[in-house]
């Protein structure tokens, strides 16, 4: 099966490369209006800069607080916390008060793959042995280690989980353990355990055009995988990473600590 | 605000009610349940402050309501990032400016709005940044 994807996706970069005339389909989901104008090729093995989610129209319906259109299937362990929570995004929204939302309550950090649904750009950067994405969000910092390490054995678990990456033709596959069970899967309230394995799978289609594919795993928490398919985002080489720190919000609805 | 206040206040906002859709940006943001997303009011006055800080930027102003009465009125815009990158900067907005400030009306009917569309008295929209 993978064989078969990675010359699927070098069959579609070499089509791609073939006919850099014709204007570039930005690899957007369904419901996209119409094909972006042409974009430069994407460089190889390089998804440096900023990126900002850029949903389509389709997507843009569940994509400020969660992942599909569809809830995932949950185990009754995580339906019934999932009914018990207050969250202050999507359809179940309660006010900033009300909320149990551990981002807006806590400041806790989001986790993965949640980071991503926080409303502000990220920027990949690559070393030879690392790529770290930075995070407008509470300067959230990911660290996935591309020296061919496996996961430690005795994990101490972190917010955000131990990622380990690797190129599969031009599609960069990160896997993540190691989560403790502080955080949110997305902004609805979707919990997660610490059994939580989170893979992602980045491609890169054109120079200005990425998408992501997330796949979550937990068997406490999750019946089956709950697969997110293409994630769209797009490059803004003229933004830079700016300061948000989640402390401000305390200050702005006046918590008492 | 006494009732005095909110009678005087609803038939100025029935000046000013129109429909408004729902869009999908109701469910981007957080803390929407204390916000009516399916009215829009407009409100036309003098900025006596302006925040341009985490999380949520905020804009000040004072105008005058049916009876007369100076009323002070404070909205609630998105995050200083998002707006610096559609051009704004810390002094986009000043004290004494003129501004008409349109958005959704809170359930309570407070003096609050969740911005949706500024215009300078000079007539210059400035974008709100919630395309990004």
């Amino acid at each position: 099966m993978r064989n078969r994807v990675v010359a699927f996706v070098l069959a579609v970069v070499a089509a791609a490369a073939l006919s850099s005339a014709l204007p570039a389909q930005t690899g957007q989901g369904p419901g996209s209006a119409k094909p972006a104008a042409a974009s430069a090729p994407a460089p190889a093995h390089d998804l440096s800069g900023v990126w900002n989610m850029h949903s389509t129209p389709a997507q843009r319906k569940y994509t400020g607080n969660t992942y599909t259109a569809e809830p995932p299937a949950m185990t009754p362990w995580a339906t019934e916390k999932y009914n018990g929570e207050k969250p202050s995004n999507g359809p179940r929204t309660h006010s900033l008060q009300e909320t149990d939302d551990p981002v807006l309550k806590e400041c806790l950090p989001p986790g993965t793959p949640r980071i991503y649904l926080q409303p502000f750009p990220f920027q990949i950067v690559q070393t030879p042995k690392e790529i770290f994405i930075l995070f407008e969000y509470d300067h959230t910092i990911r660290q996935i280690f591309m020296d061919g390490r496996a996961h430690p054995d005795d994990i101490t678990p972190t917010y955000m989980g131990h990622s380990i990456g690797k190129w599969e033709g031009d599609t960069l596959v990160v896997d993540t353990v190691g989560f403790n069970d502080k955080t949110w899967l997305d902004r609805d309230g979707h919990p997660h355990s610490d059994q939580l394995h989170v893979t992602e799978r980045f491609h890169r289609a054109d120079r200005d055009n990425m998408t992501i594919d997330i796949t979550m795993e937990d068997p406490k928490a999750l019946v089956k995988p709950w697969v997110s398919s293409q994630l769209n985002f797009q490059l803004h080489p003229e933004w830079d990473i700016m300061e948000l720190a989640c402390t401000d919000n305390g200050a702005f609805l006046g918590f008492e600590k | 605000m006494g009732d005095i206040v909110k009678h005087s206040r609803l038939s100025f906002l029935a000046v000013c009610i129109g429909l408004l859709a729902v869009g999908p940006v109701a469910y981007a943001h957080h803390g929407t349940a204390n916000y009516d997303t399916g009215k829009s009011i407009t409100v036309k006055g003098v900025v006596t402050g302006f925040d341009f800080v985490n999380p949520h930027v905020q804009i000040f102003w004072e105008a005058k309501d049916d009876s007369g009465t100076m009323q002070k009125w404070q909205g609630e815009l998105t995050s200083p990032n998002r707006l610096s990158r559609v051009g704004w900067t810390k002094s986009s907005i000043k004290p004494g400016d003129t501004i008409n400030i349109s958005g959704y009306p809170t359930k309570s009917g407070s003096n609050e709005i969740w911005i949706q569309k500024v215009v300078m008295g000079n007539g210059e929209e400035l974008p709100t940044g919630m395309g990004n």
